[in-house]
């Protein structure tokens, strides 16, 4: 609390180097121009395609695909790729994906390219494919270990069995058991998933384009810069940032207690 | 097909490591080659010289993380059973996920002001104490659904008998919680190995993790040591993933 206190008092020129008697001054300037917000959209869209296709692609896993997880060398080696942190996931991305990458040797070896310039953009791109791509590769495998385990403390099997013996399809079966209890079971964890990924820093910094910047991007290259006129600024997205953060989680949890308690 | 789904999955998961692995081992690799010109373990021999950049990087890194992993789990364990029997509980464990649901870089950057102050910015001990402003919330979180009525009634049985609350802590609560207290060991680890932001940030690129390295490697376009940064980063968590998965089967069975 210290922290943001002191970040408050300094966006509103009370305490900090610069510090000239209160001011609205920084606030009015940081709501009015479009860095933040477009910096702030671009975060919810990076975290919104991140989570969707990683919860997609573990669920898809753990619905046809579990047999695989459950014994045998890939229930040890999903494990693995949990060791592999933020900034090692984006420098493997940045090698296979990049114009001079791995992938972009393959496509130039099958004659699909015909010069490293012919590679397109998927790295410090505008579409984040290179974030969205490295933070996919981290979630999924958490995800899958996540899903497996809750599907076996459901007993999914055995309730999935027992639909099957009353004449439910396989279709079905996905649809109106593992989907639902499974995303509603691991819904604190998924929201805290989409938090982590709005607020990541070595992805965005590795991956990611100068404009726009991931939130933590853009706060962080603000304070650090040698104008001084930056540092409220920065105080002020990271206030702002909190606020959206913690009402996220507060909506998000509320609506849950309500829906459980109905 | 169930086979071929199999071998695609497992190429999946092991594509990341073969290759860095193999850049680790590599050199001149140009466009449009797919494998390098010349495979070397000259990277990896300089790991031996104890003088060298990268060893200092991983003593340091494993300096680090075992401190703070150490200082965490004892004063998580310790503190957490106060929040465990406190009566606004709820409050205090509230504020244990706060560096998480802010993001670490973003809590280190609105507290940076008060590591400045007090002189911790730049330097070892300011890193240990900027990495455990996240590893001892998290410890805290593990620890406080552990404290229950018996373990109260065990420590009150040690107090009923004449025990102090240092030999509560060292003959009963201690050993009976050895295998908590090893998982959180490993998480705390595992969070200070991996970090990154708040570790640039507070010792303003003068404590060369092996995290700031990969990415000083990067930015200077040596791929070859950034691979080998990163191999190397992989290690320990390996080991401490085999142990933990381990202990989890152990305490199933």
């Amino acid at each position: 609390m210290a922290g943001l206190i002191y970040a408050l008092l300094f966006s509103l020129g009370i305490v900090g180097i610069i510090h000239d008697g209160f001011t609205l001054e920084y606030w009015g300037e940081t709501l009015s121009g479009g860095e933040m917000w477009i910096s702030l959209g671009y975060s919810l869209y990076v975290a919104t395609v991140s989570s969707f296709l990683s919860i997609a692609c573990a669920l898809m896993l753990v619905i046809w695909g579990r047999a695989h997880f459950q014994k045998g060398l890939l229930s040890y080696a999903i494990y693995f790729p949990l060791a592999i942190p933020g900034i090692v996931a984006a420098f493997i991305v940045f090698q296979f994906m990049g114009k001079s990458g791995l992938l972009s040797r393959m496509t130039y070896g099958l004659g699909v390219t015909n010069a490293i310039e012919t590679f397109p953009d998927l790295i410090h791109d505008a579409w984040g494919i290179g974030m969205i791509s490295a933070h996919v590769m981290l979630a999924v495998p958490f995800l899958l270990i996540l899903f497996l385990n809750l599907a076996k403390n459901e007993r999914l099997e055995e309730l999935s069995q027992l639909a099957a013996t009353l004449g439910a399809l396989p279709g079905q079966i996905s649809r109106k058991i593992w989907l639902p209890i499974l995303l509603k079971k691991s819904f604190p964890t998924l929201v805290l998933y989409f938090i982590f990924v709005l607020g990541a820093y070595e992805i965005p910094l590795l991956l990611g384009r100068e404009s726009p910047q991931m939130v933590s991007v853009l706060i962080i290259r603000k304070l650090q810069r040698y104008n001084l006129l930056d540092k409220p600024e920065a105080y002020i997205i990271a206030l702002i940032y909190s606020v959206l953060v913690l009402s996220l989680l507060w909506m998000a949890l509320k609506n849950r207690q309500t829906s459980s308690s109905s | 097909m169930k086979k071929t789904l199999g071998i695609i999955l497992s190429g999946i998961i092991f594509f990341p490591f073969l290759l860095l692995l193999g850049l680790s081992v590599g050199k001149d690799w140009r466009f449009p080659d797919v494998l390098p010109g010349e495979w070397t373990l000259d990277h990896w021999s300089e790991l031996f010289q104890l003088q060298g950049d990268l060893t200092q990087s991983l003593l340091l890194s494993l300096g680090i993380s075992l401190l703070v992993a150490t200082l965490s789990t004892v004063i998580g364990f310790i503190t957490s059973k106060y929040i465990a029997y406190h009566p606004k509980k709820k409050t205090l464990l509230a504020l244990a996920y706060f560096p998480y649901v802010l993001a670490p870089i973003i809590y280190a950057a609105v507290l940076y002001f008060y590591f400045i102050v007090l002189g911790l910015s730049g330097n070892f001990f300011g890193v240990v104490i900027g990495q455990m402003i996240i590893a001892y919330p998290f410890a805290v979180i593990i620890f406080v659904g552990y404290w229950n009525k018996r373990m109260q009634a065990m420590e009150q049985l040690v107090y009923t008998l004449g025990g102090t609350p240092w030999q509560a802590y060292q003959k009963v609560l201690f050993p009976v919680s050895k295998g908590i207290l090893m998982v959180c060991f490993f998480q705390t680890f595992l969070i200070s190995w991996f970090e990154y932001g708040l570790t640039m940030l507070i010792g303003v690129g003068k404590i060369q993790t092996l995290t700031l390295k990969v990415f000083h490697y990067v930015n200077e376009a040596n791929i070859y040591h950034a691979a080998l940064a990163s191999c190397l980063l992989f290690l320990p968590p390996w080991i401490l993933i085999l142990i933990n998965k381990r202990i989890v089967f152990r305490t199933e069975s």
